[in-house]
């Protein structure tokens, strides 16, 4: 299918073919992302992905203040999962420091990182149709992802860029209203997916345009990073939950859902037991939420952190969330680099791209879940 | 025959489409219409921040100790302040923030250690310049030299006070130190 495909852009040079920019100013693309695409005729010859347009230079940022200060950055590194970005920096700082969790705080955190989790699968379903054309499923996603931002802005104060963790614990506590909302979430959430797999999962125009588009073979996947759903969609069990349990993931009982193809079609199956996956986790938190404090008494703003570097990974909604921190031993950090699992998922981008059809492109980056921010950083 | 069993497919997908929109066509409307319909805001929403009004102060108490400054990552905060004459209490004199560039991370509410700082639940502020500045003493400008004026007395009945406690507590002492000389 793609024999006739070059290397790079450079080299084809053809009366036939074209150059076609989609984005950064797309309808469809998602955020400000650019795919110059090289065409012949309607068929993907070669891709190349522009990216730096929501450029924020947060990596810089941590360098000129204190670790403490560096909380509210976190969340707005990828604004859709903000809490498991906001978690995961205060869980990799605690780690490197050696501050103690209380147990409750610990299990909230699971709690509301798996619901962000959840909202941010949501999200991705519904614009996910909204990419292959249907415009109705997406206006019922966001009807379900609004219950999950009420919960969480009742607790957090915030919907989207949560600035929650601090150092040892969270900022408030929950109570049995949020229990109580969490539970009934659930249930009407399990009843949702029933109406999903109708509406979407057996819809014919749904599978013809999922079922072998897009592959990325395991091989490819591994070869560029690419981490996450997008990775166990092609075969491969990794998940930093389970191969390295940080945060108490270790007492939950879950399963991480694999699919073999490596197609639109496996990505989204896995993302849909994804969620289903965190609902289970979910549950098995808000019953077994301890009682007792939530974090230290005095907040923790002055680090004494140890000489050398120091990497902890996360499992985001995307995938492979690292922060490699580098410390002088002062309360500001030498330099952090940030690993966001978009970016390798978009690098495979062009290996998968290449002999596809430009109507797919659409459908193939946007079932890799992208969120162009946290590429950009 | 798989072109029928496509088309039979497809209108299978379509029927079932129709069928849930029609059975959500029944619910009730979610979305609000907002200008007209408000949303309550949570009760932890963060917002902009003020000062509290403690009521035995009747004002604020900022201390002007410049945690929430050296903490915010913004650096949008600006405190002047310092030791007021005839009071033992610090104050501040300045605290202005600019809201344009304040994240509402909720560092300087967690950092503060009299826990004079609070959230609003203001969220539709709109202005025409870039510059967003707030002095958050404004409310209380007009009360603080009556303030100043009340904790001095206060104050000065407190040193009464502690001399006057000081001074029984000596004669106290004295009178237990004297009583067994004169008793036997």
């Amino acid at each position: 299918m793609n024999q006739s495909a070059p290397d790079t852009l450079e080299r084809a040079s053809d009366d036939e073919t074209y150059y076609l920019n989609m984005g950064p100013q797309h309808p469809s693309m998602h955020g400000v992302l650019r795919l110059l695409l090289h065409l012949r005729g309607e068929k993907i010859l070669d891709c190349e992905p522009v990216i730096g347009y929501a450029h924020r230079a947060h990596e810089k940022m941590a360098e000129n203040r204190s670790y403490i200060m560096f909380i509210p950055n976190t969340s707005r590194v990828d604004y859709l999962s903000g809490m498991i970005y906001n978690i995961g920096f205060c869980q990799a700082i605690e780690k490197m420091v050696g501050i103690e969790v209380p147990a409750r705080a610990e299990v909230i955190r699971v709690i509301v990182c798996e619901l962000n989790r959840i909202q941010s699968h949501l999200l991705w379903l519904g614009t996910f149709m909204l990419d292959l054309g249907g415009v109705t499923p997406f206006l019922y996603c966001f009807d379900d992802r609004e219950e999950i931002l009420t919960i969480l802005d009742r607790v957090t104060g915030s919907r989207l860029t949560y600035a929650y963790g601090r150092f040892g614990g969270v900022t408030m506590d929950v109570d049995d209203v949020f229990i109580e909302q969490s539970r009934a979430f659930l249930v009407r959430l399990r009843e949702r997916f029933l109406m999903y797999h109708a509406l979407i999962r057996e819809n014919v125009i749904f599978q013809e345009r999922c079922r072998g588009v897009g592959v990325i073979s395991e091989e490819i996947a591994l070869k560029y990073g690419v981490t996450g759903p997008s990775l166990r969609a092609s075969g491969v069990e990794y998940d930093v939950r389970r191969a390295e349990p940080y945060g108490g993931y270790e007492r939950f009982d879950f399963e991480i859902p694999t699919e073999k193809a490596g197609d639109c079609l496996a990505r989204f199956d896995v993302r849909v037991r994804e969620m289903e996956q965190s609902c289970r986790i979910i549950e098995q938190g808000l019953t077994a939420l301890p009682d007792g404090p939530i974090g230290p008494k005095k907040l923790i703003k002055k680090l004494k952190p140890p000489k050398g570097e120091f990497y902890f990974a996360v499992e985001s909604a995307r995938g492979h969330f690292g922060m490699y921190i580098l410390s002088d031993g002062s309360d500001t950090p030498a330099k952090i680099k940030l690993r966001t699992p978009s970016f390798s998922s978009l690098s495979s981008m062009p290996d998968v791209l290449r002999g596809t059809m430009v109507a797919d492109t659409i459908a193939i980056v946007g079932s890799i879940d992208l969120v162009i921010p946290e590429i950009d950083r | 025959m798989s072109y029928f069993t496509t088309i039979a497919g497809g209108l299978k997908s379509l029927v079932t489409g129709l069928g849930i929109t029609a059975r959500q066509m029944r619910r009730k409307p979610v979305t609000l219409t907002y200008p007209h319909v408000k949303p309550e805001l949570s009760e932890a929403y963060r917002s902009l921040i003020s000062l509290v009004q403690f009521e035995e102060l009747e004002t604020h108490d900022c201390i002007a100790c410049m945690q929430c400054v050296k903490i915010c990552p913004s650096f949008c905060i600006e405190i002047d302040g310092g030791r007021v004459e005839g009071i033992k209490r610090m104050r501040a004199s300045k605290f202005e923030v600019d809201f344009a560039l304040c994240s509402m991370c909720g560092l300087c509410i967690d950092v503060c250690p009299t826990d004079t700082l609070e959230y609003t639940k203001l969220y539709d502020e709109a202005g025409y310049e870039r510059e967003w500045v707030y002095d958050l003493l404004d409310p209380f400008r007009d009360f603080e030299d009556e303030f100043v004026e009340r904790q001095r007395v206060s104050d000065a009945r407190e040193a009464a006070e502690k001399a006057a406690k000081r001074a029984a507590a000596a004669e106290a002492k004295a009178a237990t130190e004297k009583e067994p000389e004169v008793d036997p």
